[in-house]
Protein backbone atom coordinates (compact mmCIF):
# COMPACT_ATOMS: atom_id res chain seq x y z
CA UNK A 1 0.00 0.00 0.00
CA UNK A 2 2.78 2.38 0.93
CA UNK A 3 4.78 3.60 -1.97
CA UNK A 4 7.64 5.89 -1.20
CA UNK A 5 7.48 8.93 -3.40
CA UNK A 6 10.12 11.39 -2.25
CA UNK A 7 8.79 11.00 1.28
CA UNK A 8 5.24 12.06 0.45
CA UNK A 9 3.57 8.82 1.49
CA UNK A 10 3.19 10.11 5.03
CA UNK A 11 2.38 13.70 4.31
CA UNK A 12 -1.01 14.90 5.41
CA UNK A 13 -1.76 16.50 2.08
CA UNK A 14 -1.74 13.89 -0.72
CA UNK A 15 -0.19 16.43 -3.07
CA UNK A 16 1.65 13.80 -5.08
CA UNK A 17 -1.70 12.66 -6.50
CA UNK A 18 -2.94 16.11 -7.55
CA UNK A 19 -4.39 16.18 -11.03
CA UNK A 20 -2.77 19.55 -11.61
CA UNK A 21 0.68 17.99 -11.23
CA UNK A 22 0.76 16.57 -14.75
CA UNK A 23 -0.30 19.95 -16.10
CA UNK A 24 2.44 21.61 -14.08
CA UNK A 25 5.05 19.07 -15.17
CA UNK A 26 4.30 19.46 -18.86
CA UNK A 27 3.99 23.23 -18.77
CA UNK A 28 7.20 23.55 -16.77
CA UNK A 29 9.14 21.31 -19.14
CA UNK A 30 7.89 23.24 -22.19
CA UNK A 31 8.47 26.64 -20.59
CA UNK A 32 11.98 25.73 -19.52
CA UNK A 33 12.75 24.33 -22.98
CA UNK A 34 11.61 27.59 -24.59
CA UNK A 35 13.39 29.62 -21.96
CA UNK A 36 16.72 27.85 -22.45
CA UNK A 37 16.54 28.07 -26.25
CA UNK A 38 15.63 31.75 -26.13
CA UNK A 39 18.27 32.51 -23.54
CA UNK A 40 20.86 30.74 -25.68
CA UNK A 41 19.74 32.82 -28.66
CA UNK A 42 20.08 35.94 -26.53
CA UNK A 43 23.62 34.97 -25.52
CA UNK A 44 24.57 34.24 -29.11
CA UNK A 45 23.19 37.50 -30.45
CA UNK A 46 24.99 39.36 -27.70
CA UNK A 47 28.34 37.80 -28.49
CA UNK A 48 27.86 38.36 -32.22
CA UNK A 49 27.13 42.03 -31.65
CA UNK A 50 30.16 42.25 -29.41
CA UNK A 51 32.45 40.69 -31.97
CA UNK A 52 31.06 42.83 -34.79
CA UNK A 53 31.60 45.90 -32.73
CA UNK A 54 35.16 44.88 -31.93
CA UNK A 55 36.30 43.46 -35.25
CA UNK A 56 34.57 45.41 -37.88
CA UNK A 57 33.81 48.80 -36.53
CA UNK A 58 37.40 49.22 -35.45
CA UNK A 59 38.62 48.10 -38.83
CA UNK A 60 38.22 48.74 -42.49
CA UNK A 61 39.42 47.22 -45.71
CA UNK A 62 41.23 49.00 -48.48
CA UNK A 63 40.80 47.43 -51.87
CA UNK A 64 43.53 47.84 -54.49
CA UNK A 65 42.20 47.12 -57.95
CA UNK A 66 44.43 45.14 -60.28
CA UNK A 67 45.88 47.23 -63.04
CA UNK A 68 44.44 46.86 -66.52
CA UNK A 69 47.97 47.02 -67.93
CA UNK A 70 50.41 44.21 -67.40
CA UNK A 71 52.94 45.35 -64.83
CA UNK A 72 56.13 43.83 -63.57
CA UNK A 73 56.26 42.39 -60.07
CA UNK A 74 58.33 45.35 -58.93
CA UNK A 75 55.86 47.86 -60.29
CA UNK A 76 53.05 45.97 -58.60
CA UNK A 77 54.81 46.06 -55.24
CA UNK A 78 55.43 49.78 -55.59
CA UNK A 79 51.78 50.33 -56.40
CA UNK A 80 50.79 48.53 -53.22
CA UNK A 81 53.43 50.11 -51.00
CA UNK A 82 52.28 53.55 -52.11
CA UNK A 83 48.81 52.76 -50.77
CA UNK A 84 50.18 51.26 -47.56
CA UNK A 85 52.25 54.36 -46.88
CA UNK A 86 49.26 56.58 -47.52
CA UNK A 87 47.07 54.53 -45.16
CA UNK A 88 49.71 54.49 -42.45
CA UNK A 89 49.74 58.26 -42.65
CA UNK A 90 46.13 58.56 -41.55
CA UNK A 91 45.61 59.53 -37.95
CA UNK A 92 43.96 56.90 -35.80
CA UNK A 93 45.37 53.89 -37.64
CA UNK A 94 46.63 51.14 -35.39
CA UNK A 95 48.03 48.59 -37.83
CA UNK A 96 47.94 47.84 -41.54
CA UNK A 97 48.26 44.33 -42.91
CA UNK A 98 48.26 43.03 -46.45
CA UNK A 99 45.95 40.08 -46.73
CA UNK A 100 47.74 37.18 -48.37
CA UNK A 101 46.56 35.75 -51.68
CA UNK A 102 46.07 32.49 -49.83
CA UNK A 103 43.54 34.10 -47.50
CA UNK A 104 41.80 35.92 -50.33
CA UNK A 105 41.51 32.63 -52.15
CA UNK A 106 39.94 31.11 -49.12
CA UNK A 107 37.55 34.01 -48.71
CA UNK A 108 36.57 33.83 -52.36
CA UNK A 109 36.21 30.08 -52.60
CA UNK A 110 32.56 29.96 -51.55
CA UNK A 111 31.80 32.07 -54.61
CA UNK A 112 34.33 30.65 -57.02
CA UNK A 113 34.59 27.04 -55.95
CA UNK A 114 37.71 25.65 -54.31
CA UNK A 115 39.42 24.40 -57.42
CA UNK A 116 39.29 27.64 -59.37
CA UNK A 117 42.72 28.83 -60.52
CA UNK A 118 42.82 31.99 -58.51
CA UNK A 119 46.12 33.17 -59.95
CA UNK A 120 44.57 33.34 -63.36
CA UNK A 121 41.96 35.80 -62.14
CA UNK A 122 42.56 39.50 -61.80
CA UNK A 123 42.00 39.65 -58.06
CA UNK A 124 42.22 42.83 -56.03
CA UNK A 125 44.71 43.11 -53.22
CA UNK A 126 43.23 43.76 -49.80
CA UNK A 127 44.59 45.72 -46.87
CA UNK A 128 43.20 44.96 -43.47
CA UNK A 129 43.33 48.21 -41.51
CA UNK A 130 42.81 48.17 -37.73
CA UNK A 131 41.68 51.48 -36.28
CA UNK A 132 42.23 52.75 -32.78
CA UNK A 133 38.61 53.83 -32.66
CA UNK A 134 36.20 53.22 -35.50
CA UNK A 135 33.66 55.60 -34.15
CA UNK A 136 35.90 58.69 -34.20
CA UNK A 137 37.82 57.81 -37.36
CA UNK A 138 37.49 60.39 -40.15
CA UNK A 139 36.44 58.33 -43.17
CA UNK A 140 35.96 61.36 -45.44
CA UNK A 141 39.53 62.65 -44.99
CA UNK A 142 40.88 59.17 -45.58
CA UNK A 143 38.87 58.78 -48.79
CA UNK A 144 40.16 62.12 -50.11
CA UNK A 145 43.81 61.39 -49.38
CA UNK A 146 43.50 58.00 -51.05
CA UNK A 147 41.89 59.55 -54.14
CA UNK A 148 44.88 61.95 -54.41
CA UNK A 149 47.66 59.41 -53.96
CA UNK A 150 46.24 56.22 -55.46
CA UNK A 151 42.94 56.54 -57.31
CA UNK A 152 43.06 52.78 -58.05
CA UNK A 153 42.46 52.04 -54.35
CA UNK A 154 39.23 52.49 -52.51
CA UNK A 155 37.94 52.18 -48.97
CA UNK A 156 35.50 49.38 -48.43
CA UNK A 157 33.66 50.68 -45.43
CA UNK A 158 31.44 47.88 -44.20
CA UNK A 159 30.88 49.88 -41.03
CA UNK A 160 27.79 51.44 -42.54
CA UNK A 161 25.86 48.30 -43.43
CA UNK A 162 27.23 46.63 -40.35
CA UNK A 163 25.73 49.32 -38.20
CA UNK A 164 22.38 48.48 -39.77
CA UNK A 165 23.01 44.81 -39.08
CA UNK A 166 23.88 45.52 -35.47
CA UNK A 167 20.73 47.56 -35.15
CA UNK A 168 18.57 44.69 -36.34
CA UNK A 169 20.51 42.27 -34.14
CA UNK A 170 19.79 44.54 -31.21
CA UNK A 171 16.09 44.44 -31.96
CA UNK A 172 16.35 40.63 -32.07
CA UNK A 173 17.95 40.84 -28.64
CA UNK A 174 15.04 42.91 -27.35
CA UNK A 175 12.64 40.43 -28.92
CA UNK A 176 14.32 37.52 -27.17
CA UNK A 177 14.14 39.36 -23.85
CA UNK A 178 10.44 39.92 -24.50
CA UNK A 179 9.94 36.22 -25.20
CA UNK A 180 11.80 35.36 -22.00
CA UNK A 181 9.48 37.65 -20.06
CA UNK A 182 6.42 36.07 -21.70
CA UNK A 183 7.56 32.54 -20.91
CA UNK A 184 8.28 33.57 -17.35
CA UNK A 185 4.88 35.19 -16.94
CA UNK A 186 3.10 32.16 -18.37
CA UNK A 187 4.98 29.86 -16.00
CA UNK A 188 4.20 32.01 -12.98
CA UNK A 189 0.52 31.93 -13.86
CA UNK A 190 0.57 28.15 -14.39
CA UNK A 191 2.19 27.68 -11.01
CA UNK A 192 -0.31 29.95 -9.27
CA UNK A 193 -3.14 28.17 -11.03
CA UNK A 194 -1.88 24.74 -10.00
CA UNK A 195 -1.28 25.78 -6.41
CA UNK A 196 -4.64 27.56 -6.18
CA UNK A 197 -6.48 24.54 -7.57
CA UNK A 198 -4.71 22.23 -5.19
CA UNK A 199 -5.51 24.43 -2.21
CA UNK A 200 -9.18 24.36 -3.16
CA UNK A 201 -9.16 20.58 -3.66
CA UNK A 202 -7.55 20.00 -0.27
CA UNK A 203 -9.42 22.68 1.61
CA UNK A 204 -11.04 20.18 4.00
CA UNK A 205 -7.67 18.65 4.94
CA UNK A 206 -6.14 22.07 5.40
CA UNK A 207 -8.99 23.00 7.70
CA UNK A 208 -8.40 19.90 9.82
CA UNK A 209 -4.69 20.65 10.00
CA UNK A 210 -5.42 24.21 11.05
CA UNK A 211 -7.75 23.02 13.80
CA UNK A 212 -5.02 20.72 15.05
CA UNK A 213 -2.73 23.69 15.30
CA UNK A 214 -0.79 23.68 12.04
CA UNK A 215 0.60 27.08 11.12
CA UNK A 216 0.31 28.39 7.58
CA UNK A 217 4.05 27.84 7.26
CA UNK A 218 3.65 24.14 8.06
CA UNK A 219 1.19 23.73 5.19
CA UNK A 220 3.13 25.99 2.84
CA UNK A 221 6.24 23.88 3.45
CA UNK A 222 4.50 20.79 2.11
CA UNK A 223 3.60 22.73 -1.03
CA UNK A 224 7.13 24.05 -1.34
CA UNK A 225 8.46 20.49 -1.07
CA UNK A 226 6.25 19.08 -3.84
CA UNK A 227 6.85 22.13 -6.04
CA UNK A 228 10.58 21.62 -5.75
CA UNK A 229 10.39 17.98 -6.75
CA UNK A 230 7.97 18.53 -9.63
CA UNK A 231 9.58 21.59 -11.13
CA UNK A 232 13.14 20.33 -10.71
CA UNK A 233 12.44 17.12 -12.60
CA UNK A 234 10.40 18.84 -15.32
CA UNK A 235 12.92 21.64 -15.72
CA UNK A 236 15.70 19.06 -15.95
CA UNK A 237 13.84 17.34 -18.80
CA UNK A 238 13.18 20.66 -20.56
CA UNK A 239 16.80 21.75 -20.18
CA UNK A 240 18.23 18.46 -21.39
CA UNK A 241 16.09 18.54 -24.54
CA UNK A 242 17.02 22.17 -25.15
CA UNK A 243 20.74 21.55 -24.65
CA UNK A 244 20.67 18.56 -26.98
CA UNK A 245 18.88 20.69 -29.58
CA UNK A 246 21.43 23.49 -29.19
CA UNK A 247 24.29 21.02 -29.59
CA UNK A 248 22.72 19.60 -32.71
CA UNK A 249 22.29 23.07 -34.20
CA UNK A 250 25.85 24.08 -33.39
CA UNK A 251 27.17 20.83 -34.89
CA UNK A 252 25.22 21.43 -38.08
CA UNK A 253 26.32 25.03 -38.37
CA UNK A 254 29.95 24.23 -37.55
CA UNK A 255 30.45 23.46 -41.23
CA UNK A 256 29.43 26.95 -42.26
CA UNK A 257 32.50 28.89 -41.40
CA UNK A 258 30.83 32.14 -41.94
CA UNK A 259 32.79 35.14 -40.76
CA UNK A 260 29.66 36.99 -39.76
CA UNK A 261 27.93 34.45 -37.55
CA UNK A 262 31.05 32.55 -36.58
CA UNK A 263 31.02 34.36 -33.28
CA UNK A 264 27.53 33.09 -32.55
CA UNK A 265 28.73 30.36 -30.26
CA UNK A 266 28.19 29.85 -26.56
CA UNK A 267 31.00 30.27 -24.08
CA UNK A 268 31.59 28.07 -21.07
CA UNK A 269 29.87 30.61 -18.85
CA UNK A 270 26.84 30.57 -21.11
CA UNK A 271 26.58 26.78 -20.97
CA UNK A 272 26.98 26.93 -17.22
CA UNK A 273 24.11 29.40 -16.86
CA UNK A 274 21.91 27.30 -19.17
CA UNK A 275 22.64 24.15 -17.21
CA UNK A 276 21.77 25.95 -13.98
CA UNK A 277 18.18 26.35 -15.19
CA UNK A 278 16.67 23.26 -13.51
CA UNK A 279 17.94 24.29 -10.09
CA UNK A 280 17.04 27.93 -10.67
CA UNK A 281 13.54 27.02 -11.81
CA UNK A 282 13.01 24.70 -8.86
CA UNK A 283 14.23 27.24 -6.33
CA UNK A 284 12.10 30.04 -7.76
CA UNK A 285 8.95 27.89 -7.99
CA UNK A 286 9.50 26.59 -4.49
CA UNK A 287 9.69 30.09 -3.10
CA UNK A 288 6.74 31.23 -5.14
CA UNK A 289 4.45 28.38 -4.15
CA UNK A 290 5.41 28.88 -0.52
CA UNK A 291 4.42 32.54 -0.70
CA UNK A 292 1.32 31.81 -2.76
CA UNK A 293 0.09 29.26 -0.20
CA UNK A 294 0.80 31.56 2.73
CA UNK A 295 -1.03 34.42 1.05
CA UNK A 296 -4.04 32.28 0.15
CA UNK A 297 -4.25 30.69 3.60
CA UNK A 298 -4.20 34.14 5.15
CA UNK A 299 -7.73 34.51 3.82
CA UNK A 300 -8.89 31.13 5.16
CA UNK A 301 -10.03 29.81 8.55
CA UNK B 1 -2.89 -1.34 29.87
CA UNK B 2 -2.30 2.18 28.76
CA UNK B 3 -0.92 4.05 31.67
CA UNK B 4 -2.34 7.53 31.76
CA UNK B 5 0.25 8.60 34.27
CA UNK B 6 2.75 8.07 31.49
CA UNK B 7 0.94 10.75 29.54
CA UNK B 8 1.28 13.19 32.38
CA UNK B 9 4.75 12.48 33.67
CA UNK B 10 6.27 13.02 30.27
CA UNK B 11 4.34 16.19 29.70
CA UNK B 12 6.52 19.22 30.03
CA UNK B 13 4.30 22.08 29.07
CA UNK B 14 0.77 22.95 29.77
CA UNK B 15 -1.79 21.41 31.85
CA UNK B 16 0.00 20.58 35.07
CA UNK B 17 0.43 24.30 35.62
CA UNK B 18 -3.11 24.80 34.50
CA UNK B 19 -4.24 22.37 37.13
CA UNK B 20 -2.60 24.40 39.85
CA UNK B 21 -4.53 27.59 39.13
CA UNK B 22 -7.65 25.69 38.34
CA UNK B 23 -10.01 27.96 40.14
CA UNK B 24 -8.56 31.32 39.25
CA UNK B 25 -9.51 32.16 35.68
CA UNK B 26 -11.98 30.48 33.31
CA UNK B 27 -10.27 28.55 30.50
CA UNK B 28 -13.10 29.34 28.09
CA UNK B 29 -15.11 32.50 28.49
CA UNK B 30 -17.90 33.56 26.14
CA UNK B 31 -19.31 37.06 26.58
CA UNK B 32 -22.57 38.03 24.84
CA UNK B 33 -21.75 35.72 21.98
CA UNK B 34 -24.00 35.21 18.97
CA UNK B 35 -23.47 32.50 16.37
CA UNK B 36 -24.98 32.72 12.91
CA UNK B 37 -24.23 31.39 9.46
CA UNK B 38 -24.32 34.00 6.73
CA UNK B 39 -27.60 35.88 6.72
CA UNK B 40 -29.49 33.09 8.50
CA UNK B 41 -31.02 33.94 11.89
CA UNK B 42 -28.82 33.33 14.93
CA UNK B 43 -28.22 29.71 15.93
CA UNK B 44 -27.35 30.92 19.42
CA UNK B 45 -27.78 34.45 20.74
CA UNK B 46 -26.29 36.32 23.65
CA UNK B 47 -24.51 33.38 25.16
CA UNK B 48 -22.58 33.98 28.37
CA UNK B 49 -20.66 30.93 29.43
CA UNK B 50 -17.45 30.28 31.28
CA UNK B 51 -15.74 26.95 31.79
CA UNK B 52 -13.38 26.55 34.68
CA UNK B 53 -10.08 24.84 34.23
CA UNK B 54 -10.38 21.14 34.94
CA UNK B 55 -14.17 21.09 34.65
CA UNK B 56 -16.18 18.36 32.90
CA UNK B 57 -19.44 19.14 31.10
CA UNK B 58 -21.89 17.35 28.91
CA UNK B 59 -23.25 19.46 26.08
CA UNK B 60 -26.86 18.62 25.33
CA UNK B 61 -29.71 19.88 23.21
CA UNK B 62 -31.90 18.77 20.35
CA UNK B 63 -30.47 18.06 16.94
CA UNK B 64 -29.84 21.41 15.31
CA UNK B 65 -29.71 23.21 18.65
CA UNK B 66 -26.15 24.34 17.93
CA UNK B 67 -23.91 21.93 19.85
CA UNK B 68 -21.45 21.47 17.01
CA UNK B 69 -21.53 25.20 16.33
CA UNK B 70 -20.71 26.04 19.92
CA UNK B 71 -17.89 23.51 20.02
CA UNK B 72 -16.40 24.78 16.76
CA UNK B 73 -16.29 28.23 18.24
CA UNK B 74 -14.41 26.82 21.22
CA UNK B 75 -11.87 25.10 18.97
CA UNK B 76 -11.46 28.40 17.14
CA UNK B 77 -12.85 27.31 13.79
CA UNK B 78 -15.87 29.58 13.95
CA UNK B 79 -15.89 33.27 14.76
CA UNK B 80 -18.83 34.67 16.70
CA UNK B 81 -21.03 37.07 14.75
CA UNK B 82 -21.22 39.17 17.91
CA UNK B 83 -19.56 39.15 21.30
CA UNK B 84 -16.15 38.17 22.61
CA UNK B 85 -14.51 34.80 23.03
CA UNK B 86 -11.64 34.25 25.47
CA UNK B 87 -9.75 30.96 25.34
CA UNK B 88 -6.82 30.43 27.71
CA UNK B 89 -7.31 34.04 28.66
CA UNK B 90 -6.67 35.31 25.11
CA UNK B 91 -9.24 37.33 23.26
CA UNK B 92 -9.34 35.36 20.02
CA UNK B 93 -10.73 38.32 18.13
CA UNK B 94 -7.30 39.90 18.37
CA UNK B 95 -5.10 36.80 18.02
CA UNK B 96 -2.84 36.61 14.97
CA UNK B 97 -2.82 33.55 12.73
CA UNK B 98 0.24 31.95 14.27
CA UNK B 99 -0.84 32.56 17.84
CA UNK B 100 -4.24 31.05 16.97
CA UNK B 101 -2.34 27.96 15.79
CA UNK B 102 -0.48 27.82 19.08
CA UNK B 103 -3.76 28.10 21.03
CA UNK B 104 -5.32 25.34 18.91
CA UNK B 105 -2.45 22.99 19.74
CA UNK B 106 -3.61 23.03 23.35
CA UNK B 107 -7.11 21.87 22.36
CA UNK B 108 -8.04 18.32 21.40
CA UNK B 109 -11.07 17.86 19.15
CA UNK B 110 -13.17 14.81 18.30
CA UNK B 111 -15.40 15.73 15.37
CA UNK B 112 -18.90 14.38 15.02
CA UNK B 113 -18.00 13.16 11.52
CA UNK B 114 -14.44 12.17 12.59
CA UNK B 115 -12.73 14.16 9.82
CA UNK B 116 -9.81 11.78 9.58
CA UNK B 117 -7.27 12.06 6.79
CA UNK B 118 -8.70 9.18 4.80
CA UNK B 119 -5.62 8.52 2.68
CA UNK B 120 -3.38 7.96 5.71
CA UNK B 121 -3.07 4.97 8.01
CA UNK B 122 -4.56 4.96 11.49
CA UNK B 123 -1.04 5.38 12.83
CA UNK B 124 -0.29 8.41 10.68
CA UNK B 125 -3.60 10.03 11.57
CA UNK B 126 -2.87 9.82 15.26
CA UNK B 127 0.65 11.09 14.60
CA UNK B 128 -0.51 14.28 12.85
CA UNK B 129 -0.75 16.57 15.92
CA UNK B 130 2.69 15.44 17.05
CA UNK B 131 4.21 16.00 13.61
CA UNK B 132 2.66 19.45 13.55
CA UNK B 133 4.49 20.09 16.81
CA UNK B 134 7.71 18.88 15.22
CA UNK B 135 8.25 15.93 17.54
CA UNK B 136 10.87 13.33 16.59
CA UNK B 137 9.64 10.21 14.79
CA UNK B 138 11.02 7.99 17.56
CA UNK B 139 9.04 9.72 20.25
CA UNK B 140 5.97 9.76 17.99
CA UNK B 141 6.23 6.02 17.46
CA UNK B 142 6.37 5.33 21.16
CA UNK B 143 3.38 7.48 22.01
CA UNK B 144 1.17 6.56 19.08
CA UNK B 145 1.68 2.82 19.46
CA UNK B 146 0.91 2.94 23.14
CA UNK B 147 -2.26 4.93 22.69
CA UNK B 148 -3.47 2.82 19.76
CA UNK B 149 -2.96 -0.26 21.90
CA UNK B 150 -5.14 1.30 24.56
CA UNK B 151 -8.00 2.02 22.17
CA UNK B 152 -7.61 -1.57 20.90
CA UNK B 153 -6.46 -0.64 17.44
CA UNK B 154 -2.95 -2.03 17.38
CA UNK B 155 -3.98 -4.64 14.81
CA UNK B 156 -5.38 -1.98 12.47
CA UNK B 157 -2.56 0.49 12.98
CA UNK B 158 -1.30 0.30 9.40
CA UNK B 159 -4.69 0.16 7.75
CA UNK B 160 -5.64 3.12 5.60
CA UNK B 161 -8.43 5.03 7.34
CA UNK B 162 -10.90 4.79 4.49
CA UNK B 163 -10.96 1.01 5.06
CA UNK B 164 -11.76 1.21 8.79
CA UNK B 165 -15.20 0.63 10.30
CA UNK B 166 -17.18 3.49 11.85
CA UNK B 167 -16.27 2.47 15.38
CA UNK B 168 -12.60 2.09 14.48
CA UNK B 169 -12.58 5.51 12.89
CA UNK B 170 -14.13 6.97 16.01
CA UNK B 171 -11.38 5.51 18.15
CA UNK B 172 -8.71 6.83 15.78
CA UNK B 173 -10.36 10.26 16.02
CA UNK B 174 -10.32 10.09 19.82
CA UNK B 175 -6.72 8.92 19.92
CA UNK B 176 -5.77 11.81 17.64
CA UNK B 177 -7.56 14.25 19.95
CA UNK B 178 -5.83 13.13 23.12
CA UNK B 179 -2.35 12.25 21.83
CA UNK B 180 -1.22 15.82 22.42
CA UNK B 181 -2.37 15.77 26.08
CA UNK B 182 -4.68 18.71 25.45
CA UNK B 183 -5.67 21.21 28.10
CA UNK B 184 -9.16 21.31 26.63
CA UNK B 185 -10.86 18.29 25.10
CA UNK B 186 -13.94 18.94 22.97
CA UNK B 187 -15.70 15.80 21.82
CA UNK B 188 -18.75 15.80 19.56
CA UNK B 189 -20.76 12.57 20.05
CA UNK B 190 -17.61 10.57 20.74
CA UNK B 191 -19.33 7.33 21.67
CA UNK B 192 -22.04 7.25 19.03
CA UNK B 193 -20.56 4.50 16.88
CA UNK B 194 -19.05 2.06 19.34
CA UNK B 195 -20.45 -0.77 21.44
CA UNK B 196 -21.10 -0.29 25.14
CA UNK B 197 -17.84 -1.83 26.31
CA UNK B 198 -15.73 0.41 24.18
CA UNK B 199 -17.92 3.39 24.99
CA UNK B 200 -17.30 2.77 28.69
CA UNK B 201 -13.59 2.48 28.07
CA UNK B 202 -13.49 5.72 26.09
CA UNK B 203 -15.47 7.51 28.80
CA UNK B 204 -12.93 6.23 31.30
CA UNK B 205 -10.22 7.80 29.15
CA UNK B 206 -12.00 11.14 29.26
CA UNK B 207 -12.59 10.90 32.99
CA UNK B 208 -8.94 10.02 33.65
CA UNK B 209 -7.75 12.87 31.48
CA UNK B 210 -10.09 15.17 33.36
CA UNK B 211 -8.70 13.98 36.68
CA UNK B 212 -5.28 14.91 35.39
CA UNK B 213 -6.45 18.45 34.66
CA UNK B 214 -7.96 18.48 31.20
CA UNK B 215 -11.10 20.53 30.78
CA UNK B 216 -13.63 18.30 29.01
CA UNK B 217 -16.81 19.08 27.06
CA UNK B 218 -18.70 16.17 25.52
CA UNK B 219 -21.65 16.74 23.24
CA UNK B 220 -24.05 13.86 23.44
CA UNK B 221 -27.61 12.73 22.89
CA UNK B 222 -27.18 9.72 25.15
CA UNK B 223 -29.37 9.91 28.25
CA UNK B 224 -27.63 6.82 29.64
CA UNK B 225 -24.28 8.49 29.49
CA UNK B 226 -25.55 11.63 31.18
CA UNK B 227 -27.27 9.59 33.88
CA UNK B 228 -24.27 7.39 34.52
CA UNK B 229 -21.73 10.14 34.97
CA UNK B 230 -22.56 12.83 37.39
CA UNK B 231 -21.34 15.90 35.56
CA UNK B 232 -22.97 19.27 34.90
CA UNK B 233 -24.74 19.86 31.61
CA UNK B 234 -24.57 22.75 29.22
CA UNK B 235 -28.01 22.61 27.72
CA UNK B 236 -28.89 24.42 24.49
CA UNK B 237 -32.47 25.39 23.91
CA UNK B 238 -34.20 28.25 22.10
CA UNK B 239 -30.91 29.78 21.00
CA UNK B 240 -29.71 30.12 24.56
CA UNK B 241 -27.55 28.27 27.03
CA UNK B 242 -28.48 26.91 30.40
CA UNK B 243 -26.00 25.27 32.74
CA UNK B 244 -27.56 22.50 34.82
CA UNK B 245 -25.34 21.75 37.81
CA UNK B 246 -24.46 18.14 38.49
CA UNK B 247 -25.72 17.83 42.01
CA UNK B 248 -29.06 19.46 41.47
CA UNK B 249 -29.63 17.42 38.36
CA UNK B 250 -28.89 14.12 40.06
CA UNK B 251 -31.00 15.10 43.05
CA UNK B 252 -33.81 15.98 40.70
CA UNK B 253 -33.48 12.82 38.68
CA UNK B 254 -32.93 10.32 41.45
N1 LIG C 1 -21.82 25.44 7.84
C1 LIG C 1 -23.10 25.79 8.08
N2 LIG C 1 -23.72 26.64 7.25
C2 LIG C 1 -24.99 27.02 7.48
N3 LIG C 1 -25.72 26.60 8.50
C3 LIG C 1 -25.17 25.74 9.38
C4 LIG C 1 -23.83 25.29 9.21
N4 LIG C 1 -23.53 24.46 10.22
C5 LIG C 1 -24.64 24.39 10.98
N5 LIG C 1 -25.61 25.14 10.48
C6 LIG C 1 -26.95 25.32 11.08
O1 LIG C 1 -26.80 25.69 12.43
C7 LIG C 1 -27.74 25.02 13.23
C8 LIG C 1 -27.05 24.29 14.35
O2 LIG C 1 -26.31 23.24 13.80
P1 LIG C 1 -25.34 22.33 14.66
O3 LIG C 1 -24.64 21.43 13.74
O4 LIG C 1 -24.53 23.22 15.52
O5 LIG C 1 -26.39 21.52 15.55
P2 LIG C 1 -26.13 20.30 16.52
O6 LIG C 1 -26.70 20.69 17.83
O7 LIG C 1 -24.71 19.92 16.50
O8 LIG C 1 -27.00 19.16 15.86
P3 LIG C 1 -26.75 17.57 15.88
O9 LIG C 1 -27.17 17.09 17.23
O10 LIG C 1 -27.69 17.05 14.83
O11 LIG C 1 -25.34 17.33 15.58
C9 LIG C 1 -28.53 24.12 12.31
O12 LIG C 1 -29.75 24.73 12.04
C10 LIG C 1 -27.71 24.03 11.06
O13 LIG C 1 -28.54 23.96 9.94
MG1 LIG D 1 -23.66 18.32 15.84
Amino acid sequence: MKTKWFGFNRSELPLQHDKANLFLQISTAISVFLFVITLAAYFMISSVILSWNKNIIDGLTVQIMPSTDTLSAEENTMRINKVIMCVEGWSGVDRVRLISDQKIKKLMSPWLGSDADINALPLPKLLDVRLKNGKTFDYEAAKESLADVAPYASIDNHGIWLKKLIKSARSLKVLSLFILALVLTASVFSLFYAVGTSLRVHQHIIEILHIMGATDGYIAKQYAHISFVITFISALVGTIIAVVALFAVSMLSAGLESGLIGAASLTGTHWFVLCLMPLLTAVISTGMSYLCVKRTLGKML
Amino acid sequence: MYNLMYVVKKDNGGFMDTHKNMLTEPIVDLKNVCISYGKDPDVLSNVNLSLDKGSFHFLTGKSGAGKTSLLSMMYLALKPSKGTVFVFGSNIGYAGRDSMAMLRRRIGVVFQDFRLLEHLSAYDNVAVPLRIRGMSENEIKKRVKELLKWVELEQSMDKICSTLSGGEKQRVAIARAVINRPEILLADEPTGNVDNDIAAKLMKLFVELNKLGTTVVIATHSKDLIAEYNYPQIHLENKSVKVIPALRRSAHEN
